[in-house]
């Protein structure tokens, strides 16, 4: 028995250091396939320490430019976001299994969920682009459908483990199906879905951020701007206002739960 | 609104009886749940309003935007043009490989950033604040960010994505590590530490053990992460598929594209399947 237990200690320690090896040779190639060699990390250190020394410090030319920039991607992020929270919370009710008309809308809709899941926002925001225009507009539709892939599945997720009874004693006393949802299931959902969706508008928000660089308006283009023409304190500059952005988006959602969290807490004691 | 609840609850308490003090009590509640969900509906149809007073957003471009994307994508996008699959394997192999190099970079300097940043651990709390505000930084600003910058100093191609997918790693590993760190079981460091065990011993038999398991579904979960973006970072120049997706849509190759598109979505499903069955394997 114990004579087992220790072979078995060696043949996880055997197992163990294959892994490593594995991965650390699986390393070496990766650096090997994308021509990283020593020479070139040395040269591109060069560089960084120039890029580095050329960012301080920060200068804006046209901080109203950069303000209004700024403004817009947080405008857009928060379009995008309700735009949809409001779609998901309709399609996540027909994607719950215990709430859908039918299993197969529950699968198409979780199939739809997926696919839009995987294709990252940038390259919605690209497509959408080239279907409806340059502007503001194909950033908030591409961060609508993106934000729908991620709402629908952790809303559907957060339907589907309900309390059953509740759903029960209303229809049991006559509810119609809509008054089920709004009376029954909303409510014990309330706190899931808030957190969810004050999670997808920060992660929206630094999408917001970036979408400029594909044309999609924001500040992603004046970061564009600079890094083009290789004014790197500029670039900082912007950098950091994104920086704000991000802190910014998270102090308010803080804020936001907090108040709902302290009013419902003073309405149960 | 504390306040208030306090001048109403007294009124309901004295000599009623007591069903109708309940019913006052529940309309008490109910009036401040209501308030509060009034306050928090205003602010957001405010927020909207101005967004969309902002942005010159036309509510019926929802659905021109949606018909129009779906002609898109159903005639000009459909069918994806497989014949350039075998050209865009060297790409699919570069994204991987950036992704899993940038994973690799971010879990070393990650580590060590980790150690400095956790309270129980870090030699000192100005080093952990330090420590923690750069990691901050580094997190609050996409990968795609430093790409862009990175382009211009250091030129186009892979290297560059590596190194921004580095950057914005250390700063989501940096803090998940420190918080594993910090929610270890501080009697085990005790124990260990009794035996007159050095400071690497410390670490190899009381850390590890209890770190092992948050560190390798943070780095597998940053892996998945990657993937995504190297898979955007191509479309600023940073290498691999996206470059490919970008060049093709530049030159309205959209069956291209969409192929590319396809690629992609295949590559994030492959990473995810594999990362987790690997996960199952080492915990």
């Amino acid at each position: 028995m114990i004579k087992n237990k220790e072979t078995f200690r060696q043949q996880k320690k055997v197992q163990n250091s294959i892994f490593t090896f594995l991965a650390f040779a699986f390393f070496v190639f990766s650096m090997l396939q994308l021509n990283i060699v020593p020479e070139r990390i040395v040269r591109s250190i060069d560089r960084l320490g120039y890029i580095f020394s050329n960012m301080f410090p920060p200068v804006t030319n046209e901080p109203l430019n950069l303000f209004g920039a700024a403004i817009e991607s947080i405008q857009v992020a928060i379009l995008g976001t309700i735009l949809g929270v409001l779609i998901s919370l309709f399609l996540a009710v027909l994607a719950a299994k215990n709430l859908t008309f039918s299993p197969y809308l529950s699968y198409f809709i979780k199939a739809f969920a997926g696919f839009v899941r995987a294709v990252p926002a940038l390259i919605w925001a690209l497509l959408f682009i080239v279907a409806v225009g340059l502007g503001p507009t194909p950033g908030i539709l591409a961060l609508a459908i993106n934000s729908i892939g991620m709402l629908v599945k952790v809303y559907g997720e957060a339907l589907e483990e309900i309390d059953m009874g509740i759903v029960e004693a209303l229809e049991s006393a006559g509810a119609t199906k809509l008054q089920v949802i709004l009376q029954g299931v909303f409510p014990s959902v309330l706190t899931a879905f808030t957190a969810w969706s004050l999670f997808r508008l920060d992660v929206n928000i630094r999408y917001s951020a970036i979408l400029g660089v594909v044309g999609a308006g924001g500040i992603g283009w004046e970061l564009m701007k600079a890094a083009q023409m290789s004014r790197y304190d500029e670039a900082l500059m912007v950098t950091i206002v994104i920086f704000g952005m991000v802190m910014s988006a998270e102090v308010i959602s803080e804020f936001m739960k907090k108040r709902t969290n302290a009013a419902t807490a003073q309405a149960l004691n | 609104m504390r306040q208030e609840a306090l001048k109403v609850s007294p009124s309901s308490q004295p000599s009623m009886t007591k069903k109708q003090s309940k019913y006052d009590e529940y309309k008490r509640r109910r009036k401040i749940l209501l308030k509060s969900q009034a306050y928090i509906v205003g602010l957001i149809s405010l927020l909207a309003l101005w967004s969309i007073w902002g942005t010159g957003f036309n509510l019926l471009s929802l659905v021109f935007g949606t018909y129009e994307i779906l002609v898109f994508i159903f005639t000009d996008m459909f069918p994806p043009d497989l014949s350039v699959i075998g050209s865009l394997i060297s790409p699919a192999l570069d994204t991987l490989y950036m992704s899993y190099v940038g994973m690799v970079i971010s879990v070393l300097v990650s580590l060590i950033l980790g150690v400095l940043a956790a309270n129980n651990l870090s030699p000192h709390w100005i080093v952990a604040r330090v420590s923690r505000s750069v990691t901050a930084f580094l997190r609050s600003v996409p990968a795609v960010v430093w790409a862009i910058i990175l382009v211009s100093g250091i030129g186009l191609g892979p290297l560059t994505g590596t190194i921004a997918i580095g950057l914005s790693g250390i700063g989501i590993l940096g803090k998940a590590y420190a918080e594993v760190l910090e929610s270890i079981d501080e009697n085990q460091l005790e124990g260990v530490r009794a035996t007159g065990a050095n400071w690497f011993q410390v670490i190899g038999q009381a850390v590890w053990p209890q770190f092992k398991a948050g560190f390798v579904s943070w780095s597998l979960y940053k892996l998945d992460m990657n993937i995504r973006e190297a898979a955007i970072l191509g479309l600023v120049g940073a290498g691999g598929l996206g470059y490919y997706l970008q060049g093709s849509i530049n030159l309205f190759q959209y069956k291209e594209a969409a192929t590319a598109i396809l690629m992609i979505f295949a590559l994030i499903l492959l990473v995810e399947y594999m990362t987790a069955k690997i996960r199952e394997r080492i915990i």
